[in-house]
């Protein structure tokens, strides 16, 4: 068997990859290995909108839950009190989904472009001719010949590993998600976070919620669901974590100051997911081979800021971007190191996703600083605003109120300004 | 953070029962016991998120069949005693609104 371009891997990477390569009349294998498109998908749950229409020209049809009308931020500290920034009257970018329906969605428009879906097929290798060239994936024994091979098999590089392209991952480069779904009906979804009809609302929560653990948790509403997750940097959370990661999100279910909002509901689903926990630094250090090219999370497309991800719209950026510079190579003789690195690499960094990755490094280095941002600064907004709103004899000041927080929480104020200030200069 | 009366945790074998599965008859997943026994911390039993691996008279007891396939005990393990890879033909976890 042969084709032009076989995708390793249906996520939102491998499929707009072979949408982009088959729109362009190559001959597409896209290979996954769960059962039917979508089954082993897993993320938080919102999309930002941007990188897809640009890929794909319209959204018909996509397995919306809701548009994100609704954003939250919120700080909590280790009593469970909580400071809540929300943000609304904007004009949303961004939609909620179940990427097991987002990404059988994207297989559908690689497919009706004209690629072949396998199913059920597991990769287990890559495989090169003798002149060094990738020239095809071995499956079960099976060899299917290409001309260039996409690599979006996500963040388990096992055959990037397996093909000496990248290190064995480091517990310092990966977050780890997981995730409840929790089922409470349309109405209840739009009556308890206070939603418009078919409005959704992404919330994240840090401090607190994560033990003081570098990382953070989600809120993401769906049609008539609640997604609620959990996510932990797992260097830190390896060494420091006190009791297992499920009886975590459990602590997170069940918390005093959230539980109201999906109290009576059915947990429908539980799941879990490595990702990058900082793109840039989890990018092989080349995207591409001689017949080969690397898109998704396995080629660090994610952006982790604390307070927003973005790592579907970059794999579907990047994949379409691989997918287009497989139709460019053909026309150029052929994907050779050179030409992809031409037409794929080097177009990708120039692109705002890729700038953006690189510009924002600093924050994800940042958030790594543990203690500070996720136990020791919440802990000094709750002391701060407990002084502030829970008045009996005396009424303090703001600056009082401060001064206070900072000498109960032993924290210095001038200490949390630097903070910022760093971290406002790392962007 | 305290507990709520009425709303209690639920333990991770009753959380996995809230997803489908085809649990593959051959393993994905290989412990070398070798390695594992001289593990000073074994933070596989508080990293796996479906709690495959559960320290029992200071070994590792795994099981594979529950295993959500998002791979942090590979990178997790400080021995490198843990073979993984992905189950074959479709099998293992079968995420349906993930």
């Amino acid at each position: 068997m042969r084709f032009d371009a076989v995708v390793v891997g249906a996520g939102p990477a491998g499929a707009a990859a072979a949408y982009a390569a088959a729109s362009g009349g190559l001959k597409v294998l896209l290979v996954e290995r769960g059962r039917g498109a979508g089954s082993k998908q897993v993320y938080g749950g919102k999309v930002y909108s941007h990188y897809l229409e640009e890929a794909l020209g319209d959204l018909k049809g996509a397995p919306i839950e809701r548009w994100v009308g609704k954003e939250r931020l919120s700080i909590v500290d280790d009593a469970g009190r909580t400071a809540t920034l929300e943000y609304e009257g904007g004009s949303t970018r961004a939609f909620t989904a179940h990427l097991t329906k987002l990404a059988a969605w994207l297989v559908d428009r690689a497919v009706s472009a004209g690629a072949v879906f396998v199913d059920e097929v597991r990769v287990d290798s890559l495989r090169r001719d003798p002149s060094g060239r990738f020239s095809g994936v071995e499956a079960g024994g099976e060899l299917v010949e290409a001309d260039v091979i996409i690599d979006a098999e996500g963040v388990n590089r096992l055959l990037l590993e397996r093909a000496g392209l990248v290190e064995r991952a480091s517990t310092r480069d990966l977050a780890l998600g997981v995730k409840e779904v929790v089922r409470i009906g349309e109405k209840e979804v739009e009556e308890r976070f206070g939603l418009d009809k078919g409005e959704g609302l992404s919330w994240i929560l840090v401090g607190g919620v994560t033990g003081g653990l570098p990382g953070g948790a989600f809120v993401y509403t769906n049609k008539d669901t609640v997604s609620l997750g959990l996510v932990l940097y797992v260097d830190a959370a390896a060494r420091a974590i006190e009791e297992p990661v499920h009886s975590m999100i459990e602590k997170l279910r069940t918390h005093p100051a959230l539980h109201r909002y999906w109290a009576d509901g059915d947990v429908v689903e539980y799941a879990a997911k490595l990702t990058p926990e900082s793109g840039y630094r989890y990018m092989p250090r080349r995207l591409v081979a001689d017949g080969l090219m690397v898109a998704g999370d396995a080629a660090g497309m994610l952006l982790n800021l604390g307070y927003t991800f973005r790592g579907v719209d970059y794999a579907v950026y990047s994949g379409y971007m691989a997918g287009r510079a497989a139709i460019a190579a053909r026309d150029r003789g052929g994907p050779t190191e050179e030409n992809l690195r031409e037409l794929y690499e080097e177009p990708l960094r120039r692109s705002r996703p890729f700038r953006d990755l690189w510009r924002l490094r600093g924050v994800e280095r940042a958030m790594e600083g543990g203690d500070r941002y996720f136990r020791r600064y919440p802990a000094l907004m709750g002391a701060a605003l407990r002084s502030m709103f829970e008045l009996g004899e005396s009424t303090p000041s703001i600056y009082e109120a401060l001064m206070g927080a900072a000498e109960e929480s032993g924290i210095s104020i001038i200490g949390a300004l630097v903070d910022a200030l760093m971290m406002a200069r790392s962007i | 953070m305290s507990e709520t009366a009425g709303l209690q945790r639920i333990k991770v074998e009753d959380l996995l029962q809230r997803d489908s599965w085809d649990v593959d008859p051959r393993p994905h997943i290989r412990l070398n016991a070798e390695k594992c026994a001289g593990c000073p911390t074994k933070p596989c039993t508080r990293m796996c998120p479906a709690g495959c691996y559960v320290e029992a008279g200071g070994s590792i007891v795994f099981s594979y069949e529950g295993c959500l396939e998002c791979g942090t005990c590979r990178v997790v393990c400080p021995m490198e005693a843990i073979e993984w890879d992905y189950p074959v033909s479709g099998r293992g976890i079968q995420y349906r609104t993930a």
